[in-house]
């Protein structure tokens, strides 16, 4: 008989029916997609940063002061310590390997350069620009392209020799201001050491590197006669922004605490795993880089937090208008139940086992509706998808089954209260 | 009873005796109202707010000069832009050389503008008055005062606070412009210049710079201003996503509920109808009761979502979100149409009607 009752109250009020399902379904794909799109901004805007700038740096322990004004180093190569470039690949072996982006080694000397038969002096640069690279079964590939994300190239960008070619002379990029000093174009010759470059592209890095000029890695290590070497590595490296848990001293937390530090990706305990893997390496924060992106991506985390709540809420009371709404035009069958006998705990069980079920399946038709959206939004504003956690649908149905209970709660007290005579009369 | 009068009557009536009718559907445009300024009060001022975080960036633009030093005139000029605005700190660099033979850069700049710049600089005091030390060169260094020599004039720095700062700063000294001066007699060549504002006023700001120091060196440090115009725009979009999507659905919430609670009064509309109220009288009434409810509502939303975008404000950003009082009458218009669409649509097709078809209840 109840379930009779259930059933016919879909089957005769469609209207009625469809419009509270409407309105939960509604509110509960608003309620997923900020869900889906509050939790997941900060980790889309760090990955955004990540790709326009390196947080992490590295230099050799036991190395001489950098002497470098105006983007030009005065230390003579011969001096002060090197990296190996074969240890570089160890990076990927720390804990948090999968966070490290990326990375891009640099080996830099004064060369006197020749071109168009006028000699001039700039900084040399090698480094890696899309080098592709082999960690176990794991290939990647990496450098400046894909960590420097405010490096401008018109032309070609050179490609990462492994040794000089043979048959031609290796590509190079030239600073936009070198370039504009010394009126070079793309395809010009540079001469070297005795050897020849061509310019591919002219290189806007917006920093010191526009008056050099930056070559692969393998060909500058040959000029510089040093190979395998470099000088500093920028790292990138996907970090939690820092707490005030992660700006106490490792040194003197329990060990526990130390263990739950260890395992947490801040940009020290990262830092410090770095120095573990390569022993010889100082590793630094680009504090200016990691300190105040941590602050810009708290402050958009929790404007998209409190934005949900706000969204939250407001699908919340719209619900419950809408369930209010639909159950205050049925007085008449409260009263007409109530006169034929039925007690107001079976009346209020019909109403809400209607209220359940239509909470079940808008929270469905809400998830489903509302993970399209968070993946369009992620698709249309980071070119990559926002994918909606599994664990958000409980939560997303119980609060579907709250909402619709509460919203319906009160109207249906409101409609047991009357005299159901007055009610059937018309009067109330 | 004059007509007016009873049309009066009628509406608050109406509203009055179904109190809780009324009290949904002004609940339901109070929500899209309130929804709908908050997002737009938040968008609006998203820009200045998100900007003001990229101070704490430090210097986003270099002016340096190639030959020579800033002349005060120079500064003058850079100070006559960028004003109140941001800030402006001439620094100069010599190399000096350590006892033991080996080389390093000395800066000389005003320390506490130097510090406050770059406010991400994390310290280790050891005397305040003394000078900041790159920490890669506080390693180097024997411990003690450091005897510094510049060409042949020798020099002695007293240690004051370490700085790890991970650029290119950790392998230099800082000392006072002054005894920087007196010393070597090198005077500021390079300007560190922090510019607030949001990026096209960044970069008006350093045309301006360029147009009126055309023989000095005005780079913008791309990192910085690029990271700005990444963050913001990405930013801006994600509200406007997010809000558009909240707006919209519960718009259609919104709707839903009124349409049904307009068909919901088919037998008064029948009864009105059957007493010989004209179609205009009717779609009036119902009209005027609509309007007069998204009036109500919109008013109230527009109070409570002003409230919470100040509150968002001061929660999120330490500074209130100020109430857009521009935003009020599009607000108020929108909720009106809203209002009236959802209310004019089903009396429309109860109009095709015969009132005594409803009467009895087909």
């Amino acid at each position: 008989m109840f379930l009779r009752l259930v059933f016919e109250s879909f089957r005769r009020q469609k209207r009625r029916k469809s419009v509270a399902l409407l309105a939960i379904a509604l509110g509960m794909s608003i309620a997923t997609a900020m869900i889906a799109v509050g939790t997941d901004v900060g980790d889309k805007m760090t990955l955004e940063l990540r790709k326009t700038s390196a947080n992490l740096v590295l230099t050799p322990v036991e190395d001489t002061l950098d002497v470098n004004l105006g983007g030009i180093s005065l230390k003579p190569a011969s001096e002060g310590a090197y990296i190996p470039e074969a240890d570089l690949l160890k990076l990927k072996s720390i804990f948090w390997g999968h966070n490290i982006l990326g990375f891009a080694p640099f080996l830099s000397d004064p060369q006197n350069f020749t071109a168009h038969g006028k000699s001039f002096q700039s900084e040399l640069i090698g480094t890696y620009f899309a080098q592709p690279l082999r960690y176990g079964t794991d290939e990647f590939s990496t450098g400046v392209r894909s960590i420097n994300g405010s490096w401008k190239v018109e032309g070609e960008w050179p490609q990462d020799y492994a040794e000089w070619p043979k048959d031609r002379a290796p590509d190079v990029l030239v600073g936009s201001r070198l370039a504009r000093e010394q009126h070079m174009s793309i395809g010009d010759e540079i001469v070297v050491a005795g050897k020849a470059f061509r310019v591919s592209g002219i290189l806007n890095a917006g920093g010191p590197e526009d008056r050099a000029i930056v070559a692969p890695l393998h060909i500058v290590q040959t000029i510089l006669k040093q190979p395998g070497l470099v000088r500093r590595v920028t790292v990138s490296a996907l970090t939690k922004p820092e707490d005030s848990f992660a700006r106490r001293d490792p040194n003197k937390m329990s060990l526990s605490m130390r263990d739950r530090w260890y395992c947490s990706p801040y940009a020290n305990s990262i830092a410090f795993q770095i120095h573990e893997a390569l022993p010889g390496v100082r590793v630094d924060q680009i504090r200016q880089v990691e300190q105040n992106q941590g602050k810009v991506l708290a402050r958009i985390s929790g404007l998209m937090l409190l934005l949900t709540i706000a969204a939250l809420i407001a699908s919340a009371l719209a619900i419950s208008a809408a369930m209010a709404a639909t159950i205050l035009e049925r007085r008449h069958e409260v009263g007409l139940m109530k006169s034929l006998g039925a007690s107001n705990t079976t009346v209020a069980s019909l109403f809400l086992t209607e209220a359940g079920l239509l909470a079940t399946a808008g929270a469905a038709a809400g998830f489903v509706a509302g993970s399209l959206l968070a993946q369009r939004i992620g698709q249309s504003i980071f070119g990559s998808p926002i994918a909606v956690n599994a664990a958000v649908l409980p939560i997303i149905v119980s609060s579907a089954l709250l909402v619709t209970f509460v919203g319906s709660a009160g109207a249906v007290r409101k409609a047991m209260q009357f005299d159901p005579a007055v009610v059937l009369r018309g009067d109330a | 009873v004059s007509r007016q009068r009873l049309f009066f009557r009628l509406v608050m009536k109406d509203a009055w005796v179904r109190k809780d009718r009324a009290i949904t559907a002004l609940l339901s445009v109070a929500v899209v109202a309130a929804m709908a300024t908050v997002a737009l009060t938040i968008y609006y001022d998203l820009e200045v707010k998100m900007s003001r975080e990229f101070r704490s960036f430090g210097a986003n633009v270099v002016v340096s000069k190639h030959n020579g030093s800033l002349t005060a005139d120079e500064l003058t000029k850079m100070d006559a832009v960028v004003g109140s605005k941001g800030d402006v700190v001439p620094v100069g660099y010599a190399i000096a050389t350590m006892p033991s033979g080996q080389k390093i850069v000395i800066g000389g700049a005003n320390l506490d503008k130097l510090l406050e710049l770059n406010s991400w600089w994390s310290l280790t005091v050891r005397d305040k008055s003394g000078a900041l030390i790159g920490t890669r060169a506080n390693d180097i260094i024997p411990a003690g005062p450091l005897r510094l020599s510049f060409a042949g004039v020798s020099e002695q720095i007293a240690p004051g606070t370490v700085i790890h700062s991970g650029s290119e700063d950790d392998d230099r000294i800082y000392i006072s412009r002054e005894s920087l001066f007196k010393w070597t007699g090198v005077q500021p060549n390079t300007a560190l210049v922090r510019m607030d504002g949001r990026p096209q006023e960044i970069q008006n700001a350093i045309n301006q710079l360029r147009s009126s120091l055309p023989q000095l060196d005005v780079e913008p440090v791309r990192q910085i201003t690029q990271t700005q115009t990444a963050v913001l725009g990405r930013t801006r979009s994600i509200v406007l996503a997010a809000s558009i999507v909240v707006v919209v659905l519960i718009m259609l919430c919104m709707v839903a509920t009124f349409t049904s609670s307009v068909l919901e009064r088919r037998k008064d509309f029948a009864v009105m109808k059957a007493l010989g109220a004209s179609n205009r009288a009717v779609n009036l009434l119902f009209a005027s009761e609509s309007v007069l409810l998204a009036l109500a509502g919109g008013i109230a939303g527009f109070i409570v979502g002003t409230g919470v975008a100040y509150w968002i404000g001061k929660v999120n950003f330490e500074a209130a979100i100020p109430p857009q009082f521009n935003l009020l009458p599009p607000v108020l218009l929108g909720s009106i149409v809203l209002a009236l669409l959802a209310a004019m649509a089903p009396i429309r097709m109860l109009q095709r009607i015969q009132p005594a078809q409803i009467l009895r209840g087909e």
